[in-house]
């Protein structure tokens, strides 16, 4: 293989531009030497990484992660599972057991035992208790105090229909995405709850198209001493950014079942999704960069952005843009008109480019995965790179047949409230289904890693267990 | 902190009861703290259990903050109690001087000073602070969406009045930084109209003359586009007005080579300057936006540019760029 080209500065050097030619050096080491054949993903060291935490826990230096305990949990048994892990009954009652320890007497989990109620630590949590809980006593599932964790969300609510991630403290995406995720898999979804969501997440996309932190609200004083949340100036407050751009996205997919249910003559926010397409492909590095990602324009390649940014594309597909939405193994049954198009199973993103640069950079060469080289391993970028390797191997899409299954075999629950709008919930959110034989696996077959959920980061056995519990139904097994 | 005494060995806090993390529970996979982030901890849950809002808690919320500044209920309870002992903010503003410098990357920082600012109501010297830790950390996000938030929230002449001096300040330094230029569309086109910018087209022209010269001096910055493009977006200015600028940076640099040696020089349209490495991808990729929304003969002009792109000059984009022909046809048929 040709050497690949270093990024032109123009003979114009600038603080951007050196770091850059730094990070380039130091990647080019790395590029293989058969584009093919790159070093294969070290599975057993991974786990050992990750093991060797759970087990004997973490060294001082994670104390800065001490505000972040269900983080670090959760992006440890999640690596487990998108490695096709499970663990032994021993520890996954020790791991229920400490999450519960978390729960905030008041409603909402901390980020330890004793710590404010926070959104992000609460679906790092409710997540954590997917993968290891069930129901029952001791469970962890039956143990959340559903109706405290509601009313939490409710008291975090913002005229502008953002959310502070904690009381006083600040309003971002995050919170967005992390609130819904969670009122998603544990059936607290409510008009009064999602109210002015669409218009907020709407409101962050950028110039460039990808998302930002969050928005300004301005509000003018009407005459009768209230006041009006003006619609047509709502900057965005910092620039676009992949970790806010993957939460605004999934959660504004999340809002389609409600937007949907709302009155069409009702004026409807929208996200440009070409612009925004734009944005991804162009957050991808080049190949001296060997395809990873950014976050922000003119930043450097991170691993963790895999999945922030390489998530992103399958939830764009399955709002029919930028290809690649995959389909039903059997959909003669309906005729489109534009079938040829349809049949072109093609993304927009180079997929094999990703897994290039997670096997070949991202990997440590002694265990766990990283941002790039050389710096060290760590949980969080362990399982993003993981997660990202998963997007890129697989092509998840909400399937039809599947959802209509799924609508089938609906029990009316008892608690009628809000039916239309959890029912359409429940069923989208189980819908997404692995297309056959389209999953396209760098190098060794022993590369291969689970799919995961495209909204939550949970495997897709995880979500039906836990969903089907919540949501008092009985999930009928895939054809 | 390490020649400090341990709270559990300070006869001032002989009365607070110590509260370990867990009780009665093995934690799975614990953090092996220090003895003396558990000891300020344990602590701090004895005060939180109590409710307790006293000067000592500040000396014990700050020692907590200082081990670990993303410990969001420690700055959430020292808040509650300055505000509780109606403590002096402008010292703790000093206080975030120190802190916010040490710790740019943590969220509660930068939240704490906005909570205090909203109570102090003296927003003019955060200019110039954050102006400071820009010069450490030039793109930090929460420094940037801090600054804008200052503005926006108490939205006043004055302190928008010297934003457009100050990006360009930031961009001198640094004219790839795509914080600064996202900081100026903010500004320019997001935020309401300005004095002396009422004129909206003509500030729509000053913006493409400002853009353009940086385009000419370093034309690979993809920051410098997405702002051209944004401009045009915004003020709906179609891009093939923009295709006589655009089209020296979409070729070669022989191609037009005798232009640059003539005495003739066009402000309106600056060329690429002569280390420029061309052809440049975004003006490819803009020449081919320009080409499209022409429509008719001018499509096969812009699948062959989408070509050259997926084929030579921007081959990681390769399914991106054929997906822009697929869809550009799929359109006409």
């Amino acid at each position: 293989m040709a050497q690949p080209r270093q990024s032109p500065d123009d003979l114009y050097a600038t603080e951007t531009s050196d770091t850059q030619a730094e990070t380039e050096a130091v990647l080019l080491k790395h590029v293989p030497a058969d584009p093919e054949s790159p070093p294969p993903l070290q599975k057993a060291q991974h786990l050992q990484f990750l093991v060797r935490n759970l087990t004997q826990g973490f060294p001082s230096r994670y104390t800065s992660q001490d505000a972040s305990q269900p983080w670090l949990l959760y992006w440890t048994l999640q690596s487990f599972s998108v490695m096709g892990v499970a663990m032994d009954p021993d520890n996954k009652q020790k791991a229920i057991n400490t999450i519960l320890a978390w729960q905030h007497p008041e409603g909402g989990f901390g980020g330890g035992p004793g710590q404010a109620a926070h959104l992000l630590p609460t679906y790092a949590a409710v997540c954590a208790l997917a993968i290891v809980g069930r129901p029952g006593p001791g469970g962890g599932w039956d143990q959340i105090d559903r109706e405290k964790l509601y009313n939490f969300f409710l008291s975090l609510k913002e005229p502008d229909g953002s959310f502070l991630v904690s009381h006083g403290a600040e309003v971002d995406v995050r919170g967005t995405y992390c609130l819904l995720v969670v009122a998603y898999v544990l059936n607290l979804l409510t008009p009064e709850l999602l109210e002015g969501m669409p218009a907020f997440i709407a409101s962050c996309q950028t110039y460039e198209g990808g998302f930002s932190s969050a928005s300004q609200p301005y509000f003018s004083a009407e005459s009768d001493g209230t006041t009006k949340l003006l619609d047509d100036i709502r900057p965005p407050l910092g620039e676009a950014h992949g970790g806010y751009t993957f939460c605004a996205l999934a959660s504004w997919i999340m809002l389609q079942p409600y937007l949907n249910l709302q009155d069409p003559a009702s004026p409807r926010p929208s996200v440009e999704y070409k612009r925004l397409m734009r944005w991804l492909v162009q957050m991808q590095g080049s190949e001296i960069e060997l395809g990873g990602f950014r976050g922000r324009t003119n930043k450097l390649v991170d691993g963790c952005y895999s999945w922030w940014v390489g998530g992103c594309f399958a939830l764009l597909a399955s709002q029919g843009v930028g290809g690649g939405h995959g389909q039903d193994a059997d959909h003669t049954s309906t005729t489109h008109e534009d079938e040829e198009w349809d049949d072109v199973e093609e993304f927009v993103w180079n997929k094999l480019a990703l897994q290039r640069y997670i096997l070949c950079a991202a990997q440590h060469p002694a265990s766990g995965l990283r941002d790039k080289p050389p710096k060290s391993a760590d949980s969080y970028h362990t399982l993003y790179c993981l997660a990202g390797l998963s997007a890129a191997q697989h092509n998840i899409y909400p399937s039809p047949a599947r959802q209509a299954q799924l609508d089938q075999a609906w029990q009316l629950p008892s608690d009628e409230q809000n039916h239309e709008l959890r029912k359409t919930a429940f069923t989208e959110a189980l819908s997404w289904s692995e297309e056959e034989g389209t999953s396209h696996v760098l190098g060794s077959q022993a590369n291969r890693v689970n799919a995961t959920h495209p909204i939550f980061n949970l495997t897709m056995t995880h979500t039906e267990g836990i969903m089907s519990h919540f949501y008092k139904q009985t999930v009928p097994r895939r054809k | 902190m390490e020649d400090e005494p341990l709270f559990a060995d300070r006869p001032e806090w002989a009365d607070v009861v110590p509260l370990e993390q867990y009780e009665g529970v093995i934690p799975l996979a614990p953090i092996f703290y220090t003895n003396e982030y558990k000891d300020a901890t344990n602590y701090f849950r004895g005060i939180v259990k109590t409710g307790e809002m006293s000067p000592r808690v500040l000396d014990l919320t700050e020692n907590i903050i200082r081990q670990n500044p993303a410990h969001y209920s420690a700055w959430q309870y020292r808040y509650k109690t300055l505000i509780f002992l109606n403590a002096p903010l402008d010292v703790e503003l000093r206080l975030m001087d120190e802190l916010a410098v040490k710790y740019l990357k943590t969220y509660q920082v930068w939240h704490h000073r906005r909570l205090l600012v909203q109570q102090t109501k003296n927003p003019a010297p955060e200019l110039e602070f954050i102006a400071d830790s820009l010069q450490i950390d030039t793109k930090n996000y929460h420094t940037w969406s801090y600054r804008q938030w200052i503005l926006a929230h108490f939205n006043d002449d004055a302190l928008w009045s010297r934003e457009l001096e100050f990006v360009e300040s930031m961009l001198n330094y640094d004219l790839r930084n795509n914080s600064a230029w996202h900081h100026r569309f903010f500004v320019v086109f997001q935020s309401g109209v300005r004095k002396g910018d009422e004129d909206r087209a003509e500030v729509v022209r000053r913006e493409l003359t400002f853009v353009k010269t940086k385009i000419s001096t370093a034309p690979n910055n993809a920051s410098a586009w997405n702002y051209l493009r944004g401009v045009l977006d915004h003020s709906k200015t179609p891009y093939s007005s923009l295709k006589s600028f655009v089209t020296p940076y979409s070729v070669p640099h022989s191609s037009h080579q005798d232009v640059t040696s003539e005495d003739i020089v066009d402000l309106e349209n600056p060329l690429p300057s002569p280390g420029a490495q061309l052809p440049c991808v975004a003006a490819i990729e803009f020449m081919a936006d320009a080409h499209e929304s022409n429509g008719g003969d001018d499509l096969m002009r812009a699948t062959e540019l989408w070509r050259s792109l997926a084929d030579e000059h921007d081959t990681m984009r390769k399914k991106y760029w054929e997906y822009r022909i697929k869809e550009a046809l799929q359109n006409v048929r």
